[in-house]
């Protein structure tokens, strides 16, 4: 009916808002979703490509060291592809390439593509992100956990890791905003996420402007949400900046004795 | 007095620079070897490669007469031999507790409860129980270098190497840390010690190893080194740094 036809802004804003909410909705979720759970899976690849490259070449002859050299190949090859190639572009050849073999049948739902797409290429970046924690920790770390007989495995998982995934909070931080944002690309293989909603709701009533600015505020809220968690996440990281000095008879005069030499 | 550590032609070059040659000295049980030379001489080099954080390019470590680069396990042999470093490294991202916790876990398998007992009465001795729950980041540098000795002695080694220990603390912690060194040996504590202390080594070392230019250029016991020394270099090194320090 004419007359229930918006004519300003505002009114179409809360007309688009009135009609298209749950959809919207919808698609928040599925954004928020494929982000996530693409980057913690990223993190987790990244971390693991990140140990696999920082683990020394055995000593000895070259065909000792083959094995490793080719793995570190291996790696090297995946990072640059997904870090040189556009996801969107990736997202294609995967989803339709995966389809071509038989992998995945037409009709099955795009989510589970979706969200390996994401972690895949979150992992080629992450890698490099973790690796660069890793230098960042300084040195003496390692060789005290040496010095005391640890292994390179107990060191890294005790004392090298944790302090490297602290450093690197920011830029895991950075990667899930760029998550959140760039699951619109997703959009190409019909995964119904925010990007998606913003063009049908827009599309029915040709109302672009209007449609995307609404998904404009829902991005820019998520992102500013995420921004202000991991703030938090990497306080409660840091602990407690107090600490209780215990009442005791702590006194650095008392006497020492080493326990005499086991036979 | 068994003999712990025997140094057999030790090397180490680092590619055509050799910065250690022909080290030969041997460490007893109860000993307290103070290393002394300038910058460059060789001295954290050859603390270094004692418990393989450098790989010697040379010669032979014997640990108990067994060779300790082949003929024994390196987790065993490092847990056995503790390091001090100038720079304490301390594990920034656990608490003083659990730094002196983390290797009687990973390497000696304890059990927590008794890991922290230990912990405790090493923390204790040190004087730095009260602050088992600070983060390093917290602490002074000499608080944190008493806590990294702690954490050395809660693996129970049977010699404990000391690089520099005090030269990255501020003149008014030098003191705090030298006298819970200076109460180790008392107690017996078989120690290796690179140090520019003078005062420190005279008073507590039972032999000091002058190092000059990648060699041992003195080994002799400290009244002798300090007073008589024989070699021309120690003499002038001697001169060069008692003026200063004494």
């Amino acid at each position: 009916m004419p007359s229930n036809i918006p004519t300003t802004f505002i009114q179409w804003i809360s007309f688009l808002v009135d009609k298209y909410g749950q959809l919207f909705l919808r698609g928040t979720g599925v954004t928020l979703l494929v982000a996530l759970t693409g980057t913690v899976l990223g993190f987790i690849l990244g971390l693991l490509v990140a140990i696999v490259r920082t683990i020394p070449l055995p000593r000895g002859k070259w065909y000792r060291q083959l094995p490793m050299r080719l793995v570190y190949l291996l790696l090297n090859v995946y990072i640059e592809v997904f870090r040189g190639t556009p996801m969107i572009v990736q997202s294609m050849v995967i989803y339709y390439g995966s389809m071509m073999v038989g992998i995945i049948k037409r009709g099955t739902p795009v989510l589970p593509a979706a969200i390996l797409i994401v972690s895949i290429n979150t992992g080629a970046y992450m890698a490099e992100i973790v690796r660069g924690g890793i230098i960042s920790v300084d040195k003496g770390q390692k060789e005290a956990t040496t010095a005391i007989g640890m292994t390179h495995w107990q060191s890294m998982v005790h004392v090298v890791l944790p302090q490297a995934v602290r450093n690197i909070m920011p830029s895991i931080g950075n990667e899930f905003v760029v998550n959140i944002k760039d699951s619109s690309v997703l959009n190409v293989i019909s995964l119904n996420e925010l990007y998606f909603t913003g063009k049908s709701a827009a599309g029915n009533y040709g109302r672009y402007f209007e449609s995307f600015a609404i998904i404009a505020c829902i991005y820019l809220v998520l992102t500013f949400t995420v921004t202000r968690l991991l703030r938090l996440l990497e306080r409660k990281m840091d602990g407690s900046k107090n600490y209780t000095i215990y009442g005791s008879q702590s006194d650095s005069q008392s006497e020492i004795t080493i326990p005499a030499e086991e036979a | 007095m068994g003999e712990i550590l025997q140094i057999n032609h030790l090397e180490k070059s680092f590619g055509d620079h050799a910065v250690l040659r022909d080290i030969n000295f041997s460490v007893q049980q109860g000993d307290v070897i103070c290393i002394i030379g300038s910058s460059g001489s060789g001295k954290s080099t050859l603390l270094r490669c004692i418990n393989f954080l450098e790989q010697p390019t040379g010669g032979q470590i014997l640990y108990h007469g067994k060779d300790a680069a082949t003929a024994w396990k390196r987790t065993l042999y490092n847990s056995k031999v503790g390091m001090v470093f100038q720079s304490f490294n301390l594990f920034g991202n656990l608490s003083v507790l659990e730094n002196c916790v983390l290797g009687q876990m990973q390497v000696l398998k304890a059990r927590r409860p008794e890991a922290e007992q230990r912990a405790l009465e090493y923390l204790e001795k040190v004087g730095m129980a009260a602050y088992r729950q600070a983060r390093p980041a917290q602490l002074s540098g000499g608080q944190k270098q008493r806590v990294a000795i702690a954490r050395a002695l809660c693996m129970e080694p049977e010699v404990l190497l000391f690089d520099e220990p005090t030269s990255a603390l501020d003149p008014e912690m030098v003191g705090e840390v030298l006298s819970v060194m200076q109460r180790l040996a008392a107690a017996g504590m078989t120690m290796l010690i690179v140090t520019h202390e003078m005062s420190f080594a005279r008073d507590v070392a039972s032999r000091v190893l002058f190092m000059d230019g990648g060699v041992i250029v003195e080994d002799a016991p400290p009244a002798q080194l300090f007073s008589a020394p024989q070699q021309p270099r120690t003499q002038e090194f001697l001169k060069r740094v008692l003026e200063r320090q004494l």
